[in-house]
Protein backbone atom coordinates (compact mmCIF):
# COMPACT_ATOMS: atom_id res chain seq x y z
CA UNK A 1 0.00 0.00 0.00
CA UNK A 2 1.42 3.05 -0.87
CA UNK A 3 1.87 6.14 1.55
CA UNK A 4 -0.70 8.07 0.22
CA UNK A 5 -3.48 5.56 0.35
CA UNK A 6 -2.51 5.31 3.57
CA UNK A 7 -2.92 8.70 4.95
CA UNK A 8 -6.47 8.91 3.05
CA UNK A 9 -7.36 5.93 4.73
CA UNK A 10 -6.37 7.04 7.95
CA UNK A 11 -8.40 10.24 8.13
CA UNK A 12 -11.02 8.31 6.80
CA UNK A 13 -11.01 6.78 10.05
CA UNK A 14 -10.40 9.92 11.94
CA UNK A 15 -13.35 11.61 10.57
CA UNK A 16 -15.70 8.14 11.04
CA UNK A 17 -14.49 7.97 14.35
CA UNK A 18 -15.22 12.03 14.88
CA UNK A 19 -18.59 11.48 12.90
CA UNK A 20 -19.92 8.27 15.35
CA UNK A 21 -18.51 10.25 18.60
CA UNK A 22 -20.44 13.14 17.04
CA UNK A 23 -23.29 11.30 16.77
CA UNK A 24 -23.32 9.92 19.94
CA UNK A 25 -22.93 13.37 21.82
CA UNK A 26 -26.32 14.67 19.80
CA UNK A 27 -28.59 11.90 20.73
CA UNK A 28 -32.09 13.47 20.45
CA UNK A 29 -33.54 12.22 23.63
CA UNK A 30 -31.08 14.67 25.60
CA UNK A 31 -32.77 17.53 26.76
CA UNK A 32 -30.51 20.00 26.67
CA UNK A 33 -28.04 20.45 23.72
CA UNK A 34 -24.89 20.04 24.01
CA UNK A 35 -22.60 23.34 24.63
CA UNK A 36 -21.10 23.60 21.49
CA UNK A 37 -24.33 22.76 19.51
CA UNK A 38 -26.30 25.01 21.15
CA UNK A 39 -23.96 27.86 20.62
CA UNK A 40 -23.76 27.19 16.69
CA UNK A 41 -27.07 26.93 17.06
CA UNK A 42 -27.68 30.62 19.08
CA UNK A 43 -24.77 31.99 16.47
CA UNK A 44 -26.58 30.56 13.33
CA UNK A 45 -30.02 31.65 14.75
CA UNK A 46 -30.49 35.35 13.19
CA UNK A 47 -28.93 34.20 9.59
CA UNK A 48 -31.69 31.32 9.93
CA UNK A 49 -34.58 33.45 10.90
CA UNK A 50 -33.60 36.11 8.13
CA UNK A 51 -32.69 33.14 5.29
CA UNK A 52 -36.16 31.56 6.32
CA UNK A 53 -38.25 35.05 5.86
CA UNK A 54 -36.15 35.77 2.41
CA UNK A 55 -36.98 32.41 1.78
CA UNK A 56 -40.88 32.65 2.47
CA UNK A 57 -41.05 36.22 0.76
CA UNK A 58 -39.29 35.11 -2.24
CA UNK A 59 -42.16 32.54 -2.48
CA UNK A 60 -44.70 34.41 -2.03
CA UNK A 61 -43.83 36.79 -4.57
CA UNK A 62 -43.47 33.82 -7.13
CA UNK A 63 -46.71 32.40 -5.77
CA UNK A 64 -48.51 35.22 -5.66
CA UNK A 65 -49.68 35.63 -9.55
CA UNK A 66 -50.08 31.86 -9.28
CA UNK A 67 -52.22 32.25 -6.24
CA UNK A 68 -54.12 35.59 -7.68
CA UNK A 69 -55.56 32.87 -10.39
CA UNK A 70 -58.17 31.57 -8.54
CA UNK A 71 -58.36 34.08 -5.52
CA UNK A 72 -61.52 35.75 -6.84
CA UNK A 73 -63.43 32.59 -7.15
CA UNK A 74 -62.49 31.27 -3.85
CA UNK A 75 -63.27 34.82 -2.35
CA UNK A 76 -66.70 34.37 -3.89
CA UNK A 77 -66.95 30.71 -3.08
CA UNK A 78 -65.78 31.89 0.65
CA UNK A 79 -68.20 34.50 0.54
CA UNK A 80 -71.15 32.50 -0.38
CA UNK A 81 -70.38 29.87 2.67
CA UNK A 82 -70.45 32.75 4.85
CA UNK A 83 -73.86 33.71 3.89
CA UNK A 84 -75.07 30.19 4.14
CA UNK A 85 -73.44 29.40 7.29
CA UNK A 86 -75.35 33.05 8.76
CA UNK A 87 -78.32 32.10 6.94
CA UNK A 88 -78.12 28.65 9.23
CA UNK A 89 -77.34 30.47 12.40
CA UNK A 90 -80.53 32.43 11.96
CA UNK A 91 -82.78 30.04 10.82
CA UNK A 92 -81.41 27.97 14.68
CA UNK A 93 -82.09 31.22 16.15
CA UNK A 94 -85.38 30.52 14.87
CA UNK A 95 -85.95 27.02 16.00
CA UNK A 96 -84.40 28.01 18.90
CA UNK A 97 -87.31 30.71 19.60
CA UNK A 98 -89.69 28.38 18.40
CA UNK A 99 -88.90 25.46 20.35
CA UNK A 100 -88.70 27.74 23.73
CA UNK A 101 -92.43 29.39 22.35
CA UNK A 102 -93.91 25.38 21.88
CA UNK A 103 -92.19 24.42 25.38
CA UNK A 104 -94.25 27.33 27.24
CA UNK A 105 -97.55 26.05 25.36
CA UNK A 106 -96.45 22.55 26.59
CA UNK A 107 -96.25 23.43 29.50
CA UNK A 108 -99.24 24.99 29.95
CA UNK A 109 -101.12 22.21 28.03
CA UNK A 110 -99.85 20.04 30.95
CA UNK A 111 -100.80 22.15 33.27
CA UNK A 112 -104.62 22.42 32.38
CA UNK A 113 -105.33 19.22 31.40
CA UNK A 114 -106.90 18.04 33.99
CA UNK A 115 -109.51 21.74 32.91
CA UNK A 116 -109.26 22.00 29.33
CA UNK A 117 -108.69 19.99 26.47
CA UNK A 118 -106.36 21.76 23.23
CA UNK A 119 -105.43 21.77 20.32
CA UNK A 120 -102.71 24.00 19.15
CA UNK A 121 -102.66 25.80 16.12
CA UNK A 122 -100.25 28.05 14.13
CA UNK A 123 -101.39 31.86 12.55
CA UNK A 124 -101.49 31.44 8.70
CA UNK A 125 -102.92 34.59 7.66
CA UNK A 126 -104.72 37.69 9.20
CA UNK A 127 -107.44 39.89 8.00
CA UNK A 128 -105.68 41.99 5.13
CA UNK A 129 -107.42 45.13 6.19
CA UNK A 130 -106.83 47.56 9.34
CA UNK A 131 -110.40 47.62 10.64
CA UNK A 132 -111.34 44.17 11.23
CA UNK A 133 -109.05 41.40 13.79
CA UNK A 134 -109.52 38.16 12.69
CA UNK A 135 -106.66 35.44 12.21
CA UNK A 136 -106.27 32.59 10.10
CA UNK A 137 -105.16 29.46 11.94
CA UNK A 138 -104.37 26.21 10.34
CA UNK A 139 -106.55 23.95 11.94
CA UNK A 140 -109.93 22.92 10.88
CA UNK A 141 -113.02 20.54 11.22
CA UNK A 142 -110.73 17.66 10.53
CA UNK A 143 -109.37 18.31 13.89
CA UNK A 144 -112.53 18.70 15.66
CA UNK A 145 -112.30 22.21 15.69
CA UNK A 146 -115.94 24.08 15.68
CA UNK A 147 -117.29 27.49 15.64
CA UNK A 148 -117.23 29.57 18.95
CA UNK A 149 -114.47 27.37 20.49
CA UNK A 150 -112.41 29.85 22.27
CA UNK A 151 -108.56 30.45 21.30
CA UNK A 152 -106.02 31.24 23.90
CA UNK A 153 -102.24 31.71 24.59
CA UNK A 154 -100.84 31.24 27.75
CA UNK A 155 -100.65 35.05 28.40
CA UNK A 156 -104.70 34.73 28.25
CA UNK A 157 -107.79 35.32 26.08
CA UNK A 158 -106.82 35.86 22.01
CA UNK A 159 -110.88 35.39 20.74
CA UNK A 160 -113.44 33.12 19.10
CA UNK A 161 -113.77 30.78 16.63
CA UNK A 162 -116.11 31.73 13.70
CA UNK A 163 -115.67 29.97 10.77
CA UNK A 164 -114.11 26.63 9.61
CA UNK A 165 -113.39 24.74 6.61
CA UNK A 166 -111.88 21.27 6.47
CA UNK A 167 -107.98 22.03 7.17
CA UNK A 168 -108.59 25.95 8.32
CA UNK A 169 -110.44 28.20 11.02
CA UNK A 170 -110.94 32.05 10.84
CA UNK A 171 -111.17 33.50 14.31
CA UNK A 172 -112.48 37.14 15.96
CA UNK A 173 -109.64 38.66 18.09
CA UNK A 174 -111.11 40.18 21.23
CA UNK A 175 -109.89 43.43 19.44
CA UNK A 176 -112.27 43.41 16.74
CA UNK A 177 -115.13 45.56 17.32
CA UNK A 178 -117.66 42.53 16.20
CA UNK A 179 -116.19 40.77 19.16
CA UNK A 180 -118.01 40.70 22.50
CA UNK A 181 -116.80 38.86 25.56
CA UNK A 182 -118.86 38.67 29.25
CA UNK A 183 -116.12 39.76 31.32
CA UNK A 184 -115.23 40.72 35.33
CA UNK A 185 -113.11 42.92 36.96
CA UNK A 186 -110.95 40.28 39.20
CA UNK A 187 -110.75 41.94 42.48
CA UNK A 188 -114.38 43.84 42.85
CA UNK A 189 -116.15 41.08 40.69
CA UNK A 190 -117.33 44.33 38.84
CA UNK A 191 -118.98 42.64 35.34
CA UNK A 192 -119.39 44.23 32.16
CA UNK A 193 -118.74 43.07 28.38
CA UNK A 194 -115.33 43.44 26.77
CA UNK A 195 -115.51 44.68 23.18
CA UNK A 196 -112.82 45.50 20.58
CA UNK A 197 -112.15 49.32 19.23
CA UNK A 198 -110.92 48.48 15.88
CA UNK A 199 -108.24 46.02 14.51
CA UNK A 200 -105.28 47.51 14.34
CA UNK A 201 -105.95 49.36 17.61
CA UNK A 202 -105.04 46.54 19.53
CA UNK A 203 -106.85 47.70 22.59
CA UNK A 204 -110.56 46.24 23.59
CA UNK A 205 -113.12 48.41 25.85
CA UNK A 206 -115.17 47.16 28.74
CA UNK A 207 -117.83 49.00 28.82
CA UNK A 208 -121.51 48.37 30.99
CA UNK A 209 -119.91 48.50 34.34
CA UNK A 210 -122.24 49.80 37.27
CA UNK A 211 -121.09 52.69 37.71
CA UNK A 212 -120.61 52.38 42.08
CA UNK A 213 -118.24 49.16 41.20
CA UNK A 214 -115.12 49.85 42.22
CA UNK A 215 -112.41 50.01 38.72
CA UNK A 216 -109.39 51.27 38.79
CA UNK A 217 -106.30 51.18 36.42
CA UNK A 218 -104.15 48.03 36.87
CA UNK A 219 -106.25 45.85 37.53
CA UNK A 220 -107.12 42.48 35.46
CA UNK A 221 -110.37 41.80 33.85
CA UNK A 222 -111.18 38.03 33.30
CA UNK A 223 -114.37 36.31 31.68
CA UNK A 224 -117.53 35.62 33.65
CA UNK A 225 -118.44 33.06 31.87
CA UNK A 226 -122.33 33.19 32.29
CA UNK A 227 -124.29 34.05 28.56
CA UNK A 228 -120.90 33.49 27.13
CA UNK A 229 -119.03 31.74 24.46
CA UNK A 230 -116.11 31.90 27.00
CA UNK A 231 -114.83 29.30 29.79
CA UNK A 232 -114.78 31.14 33.10
CA UNK A 233 -112.14 32.73 34.66
CA UNK A 234 -109.57 33.11 31.45
CA UNK A 235 -106.97 36.60 31.93
CA UNK A 236 -108.26 39.24 29.65
CA UNK A 237 -106.59 42.04 30.09
CA UNK A 238 -105.21 45.23 32.27
CA UNK A 239 -107.54 47.94 32.43
CA UNK A 240 -105.98 51.34 31.49
CA UNK A 241 -108.08 53.95 32.32
CA UNK A 242 -111.74 54.30 33.64
CA UNK A 243 -114.70 56.45 32.13
CA UNK A 244 -118.55 57.37 32.64
CA UNK A 245 -120.18 56.29 29.44
CA UNK A 246 -122.39 59.04 27.90
CA UNK A 247 -125.63 57.50 29.38
CA UNK A 248 -124.15 58.31 33.42
CA UNK A 249 -125.31 54.88 34.22
CA UNK A 250 -122.59 53.19 33.92
CA UNK A 251 -118.75 53.04 33.45
CA UNK A 252 -116.52 51.82 30.59
CA UNK A 253 -112.99 51.06 30.65
CA UNK A 254 -109.99 50.54 28.06
CA UNK A 255 -107.98 48.14 28.52
CA UNK A 256 -104.95 46.26 26.94
CA UNK A 257 -105.26 42.59 26.30
CA UNK A 258 -102.50 40.03 27.87
CA UNK A 259 -102.54 38.28 25.32
CA UNK A 260 -99.87 39.90 22.48
CA UNK A 261 -102.32 40.05 19.95
CA UNK A 262 -100.10 41.96 17.26
CA UNK A 263 -97.05 38.92 17.35
CA UNK A 264 -99.37 36.01 17.43
CA UNK A 265 -97.60 32.84 16.21
CA UNK A 266 -98.91 29.74 18.06
CA UNK A 267 -102.63 29.44 19.83
CA UNK A 268 -104.67 26.95 21.37
CA UNK A 269 -107.81 26.13 20.72
CA UNK A 270 -110.27 24.95 24.34
CA UNK A 271 -111.72 22.05 22.18
CA UNK A 272 -113.76 20.69 25.15
CA UNK A 273 -114.03 22.27 28.75
CA UNK A 274 -114.25 20.24 31.92
CA UNK A 275 -118.13 21.18 33.71
CA UNK A 276 -117.31 23.47 36.72
CA UNK A 277 -113.95 24.70 35.71
CA UNK A 278 -113.27 27.38 37.00
CA UNK A 279 -110.62 30.11 36.77
CA UNK A 280 -106.75 30.80 35.77
CA UNK A 281 -104.60 33.63 37.13
CA UNK A 282 -104.75 36.63 35.34
CA UNK A 283 -101.57 38.04 33.95
CA UNK A 284 -100.60 35.13 32.30
CA UNK B 1 -103.06 41.62 -20.92
CA UNK B 2 -104.68 44.28 -18.44
CA UNK B 3 -107.50 42.47 -17.65
CA UNK B 4 -105.24 39.29 -16.73
CA UNK B 5 -102.27 41.58 -14.77
CA UNK B 6 -104.94 43.37 -12.87
CA UNK B 7 -106.95 40.71 -10.89
CA UNK B 8 -103.64 38.89 -10.47
CA UNK B 9 -101.36 41.81 -9.19
CA UNK B 10 -104.36 42.10 -6.74
CA UNK B 11 -103.88 38.62 -6.04
CA UNK B 12 -100.84 38.77 -5.26
CA UNK B 13 -100.95 41.91 -3.27
CA UNK B 14 -104.03 40.84 -0.89
CA UNK B 15 -102.02 37.36 -0.38
CA UNK B 16 -99.04 39.54 0.98
CA UNK B 17 -101.08 41.99 2.67
CA UNK B 18 -102.63 39.25 4.86
CA UNK B 19 -99.20 37.47 5.38
CA UNK B 20 -96.17 39.43 5.16
CA UNK B 21 -96.91 42.75 6.00
CA UNK B 22 -97.89 41.47 9.32
CA UNK B 23 -94.52 42.31 9.52
CA UNK B 24 -93.74 45.54 8.96
CA UNK B 25 -96.84 46.64 10.68
CA UNK B 26 -96.15 49.62 12.90
CA UNK B 27 -97.79 49.45 16.22
CA UNK B 28 -100.54 47.09 14.50
CA UNK B 29 -101.32 49.16 11.37
CA UNK B 30 -99.85 48.22 7.66
CA UNK B 31 -100.24 50.02 5.07
CA UNK B 32 -103.15 49.45 2.33
CA UNK B 33 -101.41 47.87 -0.92
CA UNK B 34 -104.51 47.39 -2.68
CA UNK B 35 -105.60 51.47 -2.23
CA UNK B 36 -102.17 52.41 -2.90
CA UNK B 37 -102.53 50.63 -6.41
CA UNK B 38 -106.28 52.05 -6.68
CA UNK B 39 -104.90 55.45 -5.98
CA UNK B 40 -102.20 55.63 -8.32
CA UNK B 41 -103.97 54.01 -11.14
CA UNK B 42 -106.93 56.55 -10.82
CA UNK B 43 -104.33 59.42 -10.41
CA UNK B 44 -102.93 58.54 -13.95
CA UNK B 45 -106.20 57.29 -15.93
CA UNK B 46 -109.19 59.87 -14.18
CA UNK B 47 -112.63 59.89 -12.70
CA UNK B 48 -113.92 56.47 -14.88
CA UNK B 49 -111.51 54.17 -14.74
CA UNK B 50 -110.25 55.12 -11.14
CA UNK B 51 -113.93 54.53 -10.17
CA UNK B 52 -113.79 51.24 -11.99
CA UNK B 53 -110.17 50.19 -10.43
CA UNK B 54 -111.55 50.91 -6.98
CA UNK B 55 -114.52 48.76 -7.27
CA UNK B 56 -112.48 45.70 -8.82
CA UNK B 57 -109.48 46.07 -6.35
CA UNK B 58 -112.17 46.03 -3.20
CA UNK B 59 -114.44 43.83 -4.71
CA UNK B 60 -111.77 41.24 -5.06
CA UNK B 61 -110.57 41.90 -1.32
CA UNK B 62 -114.12 41.63 -0.37
CA UNK B 63 -113.78 37.97 -2.17
CA UNK B 64 -111.09 37.16 0.00
CA UNK B 65 -112.24 38.05 3.16
CA UNK B 66 -115.67 36.30 2.12
CA UNK B 67 -118.12 38.94 4.38
CA UNK B 68 -119.16 42.04 3.66
CA UNK B 69 -118.70 41.76 0.46
CA UNK B 70 -119.09 45.44 -1.42
CA UNK B 71 -117.64 46.92 1.74
CA UNK B 72 -113.93 47.60 0.39
CA UNK B 73 -115.65 48.26 -3.27
CA UNK B 74 -117.13 50.72 -2.69
CA UNK B 75 -115.48 52.47 -0.45
CA UNK B 76 -111.84 52.07 -2.77
CA UNK B 77 -114.19 53.30 -5.48
CA UNK B 78 -114.75 56.59 -3.88
CA UNK B 79 -110.85 56.75 -3.33
CA UNK B 80 -110.79 55.91 -6.87
CA UNK B 81 -112.68 58.55 -8.32
CA UNK B 82 -111.10 61.19 -6.19
CA UNK B 83 -107.79 60.03 -7.09
CA UNK B 84 -109.00 60.17 -10.91
CA UNK B 85 -110.19 63.85 -10.46
CA UNK B 86 -107.10 64.91 -8.27
CA UNK B 87 -105.04 63.71 -11.63
CA UNK B 88 -107.25 65.49 -14.07
CA UNK B 89 -106.10 68.56 -12.18
CA UNK B 90 -102.32 67.94 -10.95
CA UNK B 91 -99.26 67.81 -12.44
CA UNK B 92 -99.00 63.98 -12.35
CA UNK B 93 -95.15 62.82 -12.65
CA UNK B 94 -94.06 64.30 -9.24
CA UNK B 95 -93.60 62.77 -6.42
CA UNK B 96 -94.58 64.60 -3.58
CA UNK B 97 -97.85 65.35 -5.43
CA UNK B 98 -98.42 62.07 -5.56
CA UNK B 99 -97.62 61.40 -1.86
CA UNK B 100 -100.21 64.22 -1.12
CA UNK B 101 -102.60 62.48 -2.94
CA UNK B 102 -102.12 59.27 -1.83
CA UNK B 103 -102.63 60.69 1.57
CA UNK B 104 -105.57 62.73 0.72
CA UNK B 105 -107.95 60.25 -1.25
CA UNK B 106 -106.86 57.01 1.35
CA UNK B 107 -108.09 58.81 3.88
CA UNK B 108 -111.22 59.54 2.27
CA UNK B 109 -111.95 55.91 1.02
CA UNK B 110 -111.07 54.59 4.65
CA UNK B 111 -113.39 56.99 5.99
CA UNK B 112 -115.93 55.91 3.69
CA UNK B 113 -115.45 52.40 5.02
CA UNK B 114 -116.08 54.07 8.39
CA UNK B 115 -119.30 55.19 7.27
CA UNK B 116 -119.94 51.95 5.79
CA UNK B 117 -119.28 50.03 8.67
CA UNK B 118 -121.64 52.29 10.52
CA UNK B 119 -124.02 51.11 7.92
CA UNK B 120 -123.40 47.70 8.52
CA UNK B 121 -123.96 48.19 12.88
CA UNK B 122 -120.51 47.82 13.37
CA UNK B 123 -119.75 50.67 15.47
CA UNK B 124 -116.40 51.95 16.44
CA UNK B 125 -115.82 55.15 18.33
CA UNK B 126 -114.84 57.99 15.56
CA UNK B 127 -111.89 59.31 17.31
CA UNK B 128 -110.74 55.56 17.23
CA UNK B 129 -111.66 55.49 13.54
CA UNK B 130 -109.83 58.21 13.00
CA UNK B 131 -106.57 58.58 14.69
CA UNK B 132 -106.32 55.00 15.66
CA UNK B 133 -106.98 53.73 11.57
CA UNK B 134 -108.10 55.62 9.28
CA UNK B 135 -105.10 58.54 9.44
CA UNK B 136 -102.06 55.71 10.36
CA UNK B 137 -103.18 53.82 7.64
CA UNK B 138 -103.44 57.05 4.86
CA UNK B 139 -99.84 58.08 6.86
CA UNK B 140 -97.91 54.94 5.83
CA UNK B 141 -99.63 53.97 2.78
CA UNK B 142 -98.60 57.66 1.07
CA UNK B 143 -95.13 56.97 3.00
CA UNK B 144 -94.77 54.07 0.64
CA UNK B 145 -95.28 56.32 -2.62
CA UNK B 146 -91.83 57.32 -2.91
CA UNK B 147 -90.06 54.16 -2.94
CA UNK B 148 -92.89 52.99 -5.47
CA UNK B 149 -93.72 55.55 -7.75
CA UNK B 150 -91.09 54.85 -10.28
CA UNK B 151 -92.19 51.08 -10.78
CA UNK B 152 -95.62 51.58 -10.74
CA UNK B 153 -95.55 54.88 -13.37
CA UNK B 154 -93.63 52.43 -16.18
CA UNK B 155 -95.96 49.76 -15.80
CA UNK B 156 -98.86 52.45 -16.11
CA UNK B 157 -97.63 53.24 -19.20
CA UNK B 158 -97.04 49.35 -20.36
CA UNK B 159 -100.65 49.41 -20.06
CA UNK B 160 -101.60 53.04 -21.70
CA UNK B 161 -99.37 51.58 -24.67
CA UNK B 162 -101.30 48.53 -24.63
CA UNK B 163 -104.96 50.94 -25.27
Amino acid sequence: MRWATAKRLFLLAVLVAVTLAAMRCTVPERTGLTSPGSKFRDVLAPVQSGLTWLGRQGRYIISLPVSMVGAAARSQALEQEVKRLESEKIQFNEYLIENQRLAALLDYKNVMAGNYNFVIASVIGRDPGNWFGTITLNRGSGEGIKENMSVLTPEGLVGRVIAVSASTCEVLLITDPRSGVGSLVQDTRAPGIVEGVAGAAGIARMIHIPNNALVEAGQAVVTSGQGSLFPKGIPVGRINNVQNEPSGLFLSAELSPFADLYNLEEVMIVTFVQPGTNGLHAGG
Amino acid sequence: MQFILYPLLLGVIIILQSTVLENVAIAGIKPDLVMLVVVFGSFFRGTRTGAFLGFTGGIVEDLFSGNYIGLNALAKMAAGYLAGAAGGRLYRENIPIATVVTFFTSLAGLMANYLLLLYLNITIDPLHALFSVALPVAAYTALLVPFVFRSIFRYIQVLSREL
